[in-house]
């Protein structure tokens, strides 16, 4: 008698925890989900709203009346689209050219002070970021490079190169020496050999490592701002303008079209990244 | 078809010597086998012959003409490796086509020429697979055609049948002498299967430690080892080392009363019940290494049983074509030419060779 009463009683408390532990887990969940979805879900509103003042919950008027404005091809957001396109796409060239020859060359063992250069590309990183672009805006304003196109690449690409470069090493680390010993066997050259053996086994790395260029140029405001406003407006910029002046809708819609390359990004490197291309890296 | 000639060859990685002194020729169409432990430097000659490091001494000749200047895409001296190292991203006929696209060969020659070797190779039907797809046994023969693709002066193999399951190790075998018999390349193929060296070679080269300790025909090799390490790499798994204060043993032959290193093979030990040392066997027959003990061990061994003697503190193997009981007391007769005799300290050294 007194071991089934005690039973009932623990099997009571039991009950009574599992169902206070899961409405305490459903709240916390329900409260992280808000705290990450919550801004997206208020950015996504915002894109289709024409009118909603502060106390309502909910917009006043409904509508895509700024998607309209937006890709009027003569509207600010086309506009500064293309220029960031253009950057994105000239950062990606000027890496590529610097991180592919630098990539092969420090995945030899053989190259002197391997880890020295490597950790050079890192040390732009390693200082905080306002300091360092408002000195390069310095530097630039001596060359002429303020306010250009070309200075805002230059900006982008240091910024760039310390991925592009530590992705390609670890790309051309992955491949196999011996199949360039076996192409250099059968009579190819040097470059040949490059061209035709080592650059298709590090492709998916480059190709990796380029997706990260352009979307980290696409993102970029600091150096922008620093170096190239007034006279270039890219994405980003324009975005910090239109929340400043209050204009939500523009710069809710323009942060959706920052998010559309990235999760395109995703789905890219899900196909071409090799898992041991990264092991690779710490040799 | 070429005529190759390495001369004083010494090299190694950075300043790490692995190679020294090796002077080898490889006759017109001749197949060489590179035989020695894991370690000794075969696959780094190999290295020092298509270019793939620099030598620190001497030259290689091919054709009398110098090619050890050379980079390695000049040589003309194409390479079967051991991991094959076929291309991924290539077809098994732009594997094999490569060597002749670089050299710009005519697009229909190089049709031509692909078809029949993969033909030859027996690998016709799958040129469009991709390399990943084939079995280790159809990779081994897209390298060596890719090899072979551009007729090259010659052809090396580094251990091309280690990665192979036993049985299509034996057919591949066969396979790649009587391609080298039908297409006369001169070739050197590493191993280091005696066995595979025996079957493959016109002759073998012994390799230790980075330098040959004997170059020969197979015969020669398994029959005369000039010294001990290749006596006993080739399967002499007998060794004693003489004079055994022992009355077990005697040594009736005719040699300086040094101290002497012995090796036989289980093989050529023959066995006899009684103890018949000294009176009943004739002079003939009393040539030669005889030794007293009991039977300590029998194993079977398919064609023979394997049967461990114990003399004193030693065992000796023997083969045997039927089983005999533990502690049978039996007399073991070896004949001169199967012993193979060496000083005891200077390893190297033959004293006597019959
Ligand atoms: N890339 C290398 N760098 C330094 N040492 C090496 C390298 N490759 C091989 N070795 C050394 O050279 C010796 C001979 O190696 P190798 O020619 O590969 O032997 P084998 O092919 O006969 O098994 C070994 O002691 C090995 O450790
Ligand atoms: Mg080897």
């Amino acid at each position: 008698m007194i071991a089934t009463q005690k039973q009932y009683y623990f099997s009571g408390i039991s009950i009574y925890s599992v169902r206070f532990s899961f409405w305490l887990q459903s709240l916390f969940i329900l409260l992280l989900a808000l705290a990450m979805f919550g801004p997206i879900v208020n950015l996504l509103i915002w894109t289709v709203t024409e009118s909603w003042y502060f106390p309502n919950s909910l917009p006043s008027q409904w509508g895509v009346k700024y998607w309209l404005q937006v890709f009027n091809p003569y509207s600010d957001v086309s506009g500064s689209l293309l220029t960031s396109l253009l950057i994105a796409i000239l950062t990606v060239v000027v890496c590529l050219l610097v991180s592919v020859p630098a990539g092969y060359a420090l995945s030899k063992n053989s190259m002197p002070f391997r880890v020295f250069w490597m950790l050079l590309f890192l040390i732009p990183q390693a200082f905080p970021n306002l300091t360092v672009y408002m000195n390069i805006a310095r530097l630039f304003y001596d060359f002429g490079l303020n306010g250009t196109l070309l200075g805002v690449v230059l900006v982008h690409s240091v910024h760039g190169l310390m991925f592009s470069i530590w992705i390609s090493v670890a790309a051309f680390s992955s491949t196999d020496p011996m199949l360039e010993r076996a192409s250099r066997n059968l009579g190819a050259g040097p470059i040949y050999t490059f061209f035709h053996i080592v650059l298709p086994q590090a492709a998916p790395g480059l190709v990796a490592s380029c997706i990260f260029v352009f979307l980290e140029s696409l993102d970029e405001f600091t150096g922008t701002f620093f170096v190239g406003s007034p006279n270039i407006n890219t994405l980003p910029l324009l975005l910090y303008t239109a929340s400043m002046e209050g204009n939500y809708q523009i710069a809710s819609i323009t942060a959706l079209i920052l998010l559309a390359p990235s999760i395109l990004f995703m789905v890219i490197i899900h196909k071409f990244m090799k898992p041991e291309m990264l092991s690779k890296l710490g040799k | 078809m070429t005529h190759l000639h390495i001369k004083d060859l010494q090299a190694g990685y950075g300043k790490k010597l692995i190679l020294n002194n090796i002077n080898l020729e490889v006759r017109q169409g001749e197949m060489i086998a590179l035989l020695g432990p894991s370690g000794c430097g075969k696959t780094t000659l190999l290295n020092a012959l298509c270019g793939f490091i620099p030598l620190s001494h001497g030259e290689i000749l091919s054709d009398k003409r110098v090619i050890s200047q050379l980079p390695a895409e000049q040589r003309n001296i194409t390479m079967v490796f051991q991991s094959y190292a076929l291309w991924p991203h290539m077809t098994v006929e732009q594997n094999v086509a490569y060597g002749l696209k670089v050299k710009k060969v005519k697009r229909a020659d190089i049709e031509t020429r692909v078809a029949e070797l993969l033909n030859v190779v027996k690998l016709a039907g799958l040129e469009a697979e991709k390399v990943t797809a084939l079995s280790g046994g159809q990779r081994q023969r897209v390298a060596l055609a890719r090899a072979l693709a551009i007729r090259p002066d010659v052809l090396v193999l580094d251990e091309p049948l280690s990665n192979l399951d036993a049985k299509v190790r034996l057919s591949v075998r066969h396979e790649i002498k009587a391609l080298q018999k039908k297409l006369g390349f001169t070739s050197l193929i590493v191993t280091h299967d005696q066995e595979e060296a025996l079957v493959m070679a016109d002759r073998i080269a012994v390799l230790n430690k980075g330098q040959i300790e004997q170059i020969g025909t197979p015969e020669e090799i398994y029959h005369h080892p000039s010294t001990a390490f290749v006596a006993d790499f080739m399967g002499a798994d007998n060794h004693i080392v003489w004079p055994i204060q022992d009355p077990g043993f005697s040594l009736n032959i005719n040699l300086p009363p040094d101290d002497l290193s012995i090796y036989f093979r289980s093989e050529n030990v023959s066995i006899s019940l009684q103890a018949t040392i000294n009176n009943e066997l004739n002079q003939q027959q009393n040539e030669g290494l005889i030794i007293n003990g009991t039977v300590e061990q029998s194993v079977f061994f398919g064609n023979s049983y394997r049967i461990s003697v114990r003399s004193g503190k030693h065992i000796i193997q023997a083969e045997h074509y039927k089983h005999l009981p533990g502690k049978t007391p039996v007399t073991l007769h070896i004949l001169p030419e199967a012993l193979h005799i060496y000083a005891a300290d200077v390893k190297s050294s033959v004293l006597e060779k019959n």
